[in-house]
């Protein structure tokens, strides 16, 4: 049984959603003094996103914590930027992974159940050393799994048996905390959302937030603005050292090499520099590819670099290293490290 | 197909759609399905056809006899529209593409010619990736099929079936389907619910797992103990750690000491490997296992021969159709142009003694007389004929045809 509590601390399950439905509700009632509360909680709920700090776990008032996080979505998608989207999506699943991971078995199982449908059963299969505590269909598995990039979590390195993937807590929690943020991220195409404007009365209360998103995104933009030599991934350092040697490129690898340059702000002279050495280098057709690739000739579309799968069936991954293993693209990887690069030096910079 | 075509193959095809039953068109939910093909002696395909149900469909095949007919893995809302993304996608079939030619066959040599396009260059057998004269990579194939090649085509099929789609997946005989592709392979369909919502990134991911792409035996039980002693997973784990186990066994059982040295890269490893395999043996088979016996055998190793184990297991598929969520298939029990033969429906008791060279054929009675170009040995049915070059010969219609579509052979009066 789900208490009111575990609502709260799960408010996007569909029980919560008709928990917060049974009030009736208008945005009308929620600009009124009497609900300032809720809106006070779910503006802080989207501040603690944007800071990229979790709501607290501690749940005060579960009557409140749940009426507040509907809203705190409406003000999500309500403030147009897909980077808000993203910190919030972020701070919720991190937070979802905390409480599931120290969850009873039985209340995980009714979490996968009711929020996403997932057919989650308790277990305690002991195979040749490893203890598992629950067991998954594949496809509801595979939902999530995918987008996560490490080894260990890729199909082929699983316990399957009878179309059921065998798993311990802790990756159970994993996988639901992602398909929450999978859940949050993908509603941004839905055509509602897409319409939906946050109501007048609302509007002035998100000012705080707007303004702390502004200064939180130009810190993130700034970042990137400038060229980080070191946080090239190794698959493209690779790649240009053999364009230096001379060596003969394939296409694909070509491609990958054009687009991340491109992509991390390259000019379209600075990409052909790179090359030059190439043993049947023709400059005239060398710029006409880059100019497309770059969106500036044909039919203006502008390439992204491959992502890590892609590359290594290619066989142009090289091996991983540490940033490797938390991304799955290549141009993630720069923007990752270029971010932790300057943070140090800024950090440097001031003491 | 092109010049290949001439009277005797659109009789043929002509009267093969006039007497074909209804029944043998079914398919699941054909009406959301996107039909395509390819008119005999044309080269464009026709696109996003639908049809209600296959009355109607086989009418329209009597009157648009097809080389090549297709139908979508994939379930849409509106598989008539012409801009895929208004096609209103509802989930697709689990495809697995087992082809003859991508898998190397000693048998390829007899068959099987390419040639650069570049430098002219010419071989026999399976196609390098780059020419070895000039190393360029426009190469032209001309590749045949032998039994060889069937038999091992099949071996995957059976390999797939057996050993990942029932045990591992769950899958039961009734939701898959086996179709011989009219050529040189055969196409498996699961069509359950379960796997009909599975985006791209998850069918890659049921393509790795049958084709051991990242497989890591750290993650299937093979471990160091705090000792330092080597474990391993059990034959009854199921999945991938028995599997481990299953092979580790019979490939120490059956392997060479040569074979076993170039694995390990050590005479040392591979001389303590060999002297203790009766012991090593018995403790995989124990139960709980064993793996004593490969004491001061580091990790690495131990892993290298796990992996040499387990290479026959891997299924040999190509995963761009198993990944692709939007995919044209062959249509059950349509024609294949380029051979002439059946692309026909296999229930898996009859696979074992199924015949694609026979019971595909479906051009039995009377003979025809045709001009043969070039062609390798050729079986169809019970009629042998080749190797022969630039020869006229009266053979049986199935022969006939079959190297008519394969462009072999022309018809001369």
């Amino acid at each position: 049984m789900l208490t009111i509590e575990d609502l709260a601390k799960y408010p996007f399950l569909r029980k919560a959603s008709s928990f917060v439905e049974s009030y009736g509700l208008t945005f009308q009632d929620l600009a009124s003094d009497e609900y300032d509360y809720v809106v006070q909680r779910a503006v802080e709920r989207v501040r603690r996103g944007i800071e990229g700090r979790w709501a607290e776990l501690n749940v005060v008032d579960p009557e409140t914590e749940i009426l507040a996080y509907p809203l705190a979505l409406a003000f999500v998608y309500g403030l147009r930027s897909g980077w808000v989207v993203r910190r919030f999506a972020n701070s919720e699943q991190k937070r979802c992974f905390e409480l599931l991971k120290s969850e009873e078995k039985e209340k995980i199982a009714e979490v996968g159940k009711d929020g996403f449908d997932w057919d989650l059963e308790g277990t305690e299969l002991m195979v040749s050393g490893a203890l598992f505590d629950f067991s998954l269909p594949v496809e509801n598995y595979l939902e999530v799994a995918p987008s996560f990039h490490s080894p260990d979590w890729k199909l082929v390195n699983r316990h399957v048996i009878g179309g059921r993937v065998y798993l311990k807590q802790v990756e159970v929690a994993r996988l639901l905390s992602e398909a929450l943020k999978l859940k949050i991220l993908r509603k941004v195409e839905e055509e509602d959302i897409k319409k939906f404007q946050i109501p007048e009365k609302l509007l002035s209360k998100l000012e705080g937030l707007e303004k702390l998103m502004k200064e939180t995104k130009k810190y993130d933009e700034d970042v990137m603005a400038e060229f980080v030599e070191e946080a090239k991934p190794p698959c493209i350092v690779a790649l240009l050292k053999d364009l230096a040697a001379g060596k003969s490129l394939s296409h694909m690898a070509r491609f990958a090499v054009t687009t991340f340059l491109i992509n991390i702000g390259e000019s379209v002279e600075n990409v052909l520099k790179y090359f030059t050495s190439v043993a049947d280098f023709d400059e005239g057709k060398a710029r006409y590819q880059v100019e497309h690739i770059a969106g500036l000739i044909g039919s203006k579309t502008k390439y992204l670099p491959p992502k890590c799968d892609v590359l290594r069936s290619f066989g142009l991954c090289v091996g991983e290293d540490a940033y490797c293993k938390r991304v799955r693209h290549p141009l993630q990887y720069y923007k990752m490290k270029a971010r932790e690069i300057k943070r140090k030096r800024d950090g440097r910079r001031s003491e | 197909m092109g010049e290949g075509v001439n009277k005797e193959v659109v009789k043929a095809f002509k009267e093969y759609y006039q007497t074909l039953d209804v029944n043998e068109l079914v398919v699941k939910d054909l009406q959301e399905r996107e039909i395509a093909l390819i008119p005999l002696g044309q080269e464009t395909m026709i696109r996003h056809m639908t049809f209600p149900d296959t009355v109607a469909l086989k009418e329209y095949l009597e009157n648009h006899i097809p080389a090549h007919l297709y139908y979508s893995s994939a379930y849409y809302r509106e598989p008539q529209a012409s801009d895929m993304n208004k096609k209103g996608w509802k989930g697709a079939d689990l495809i697995f593409d087992v082809d003859a030619d991508h898998i190397p066959t000693p048998c390829k040599a007899d068959h099987d010619t390419w040639t650069c396009l570049e430098c002219m260059m010419k071989g026999t057998g399976f196609p390098p990736e780059s020419c070895p004269k000039c190393g360029m990579k426009r190469i032209e194939t001309t590749t045949w099929v032998c039994d060889r090649c069937l038999e091992v085509a099949k071996e995957e099929v059976f390999k797939l079936i057996d050993e990942y789609l029932i045990p591992d997946f769950g899958v039961s005989l009734k939701e898959v389907e086996v179709c011989f592709s009219g050529h040189r392979g055969y196409h498996l369909h699961v069509q359950t619910d379960d796997v009909k919502r599975l985006t791209s990134d998850g069918r890659r991911e049921i393509a790795d797992y049958v084709r051991g792409v990242g497989l890591d035996p750290k993650h299937q039980g093979f471990r160091m103990m705090k000792d330092g002693s080597i474990t391993g997973p059990d034959l009854r784990d199921g999945g991938w750690r028995g599997r481990f186990a299953k092979s580790v066994y019979a490939y120490l059982s059956r392997c060479t000491m040569e074979e076993l040295r170039s694995v390990v890269g050590s005479d040392e490893v591979a001389n303590i490997i060999m002297r203790n395999k009766d012991r090593l043996l018995r403790g995989i088979m124990a139960n709980p296992p064993s793996w004593m016996g490969l004491r001061g055998v580091e990790l690495g190793r131990t892993i290298r021969i796990a992996k040499a184990a387990v290479k026959d297991l891997l299924c040999n598929i190509d995963e761009r159709v198993t990944i692709d969520v939007k995919r044209l298939i062959r249509y059950p029990n349509s024609l294949h142009g380029k051979s002439g033969l059946k692309a026909a429906r296999i229930s898996y008791s009859d696979l074992e003694t199924f015949d694609p060279l026979k019971d595909a054929v479906v051009f039995k009675s009377g003979s025809i007389k045709v001009y043969v170009k070039e062609a390798p040995r050729v079986r169809i049915g019970d009629y042998e004929v080749g190797p022969v070059k630039n020869v006229q010969l009266e053979v049986p219609g199935g022969l006939g045809i079959y190297l008519l579509c394969k462009g072999a052979a022309e018809l001369r009066e």
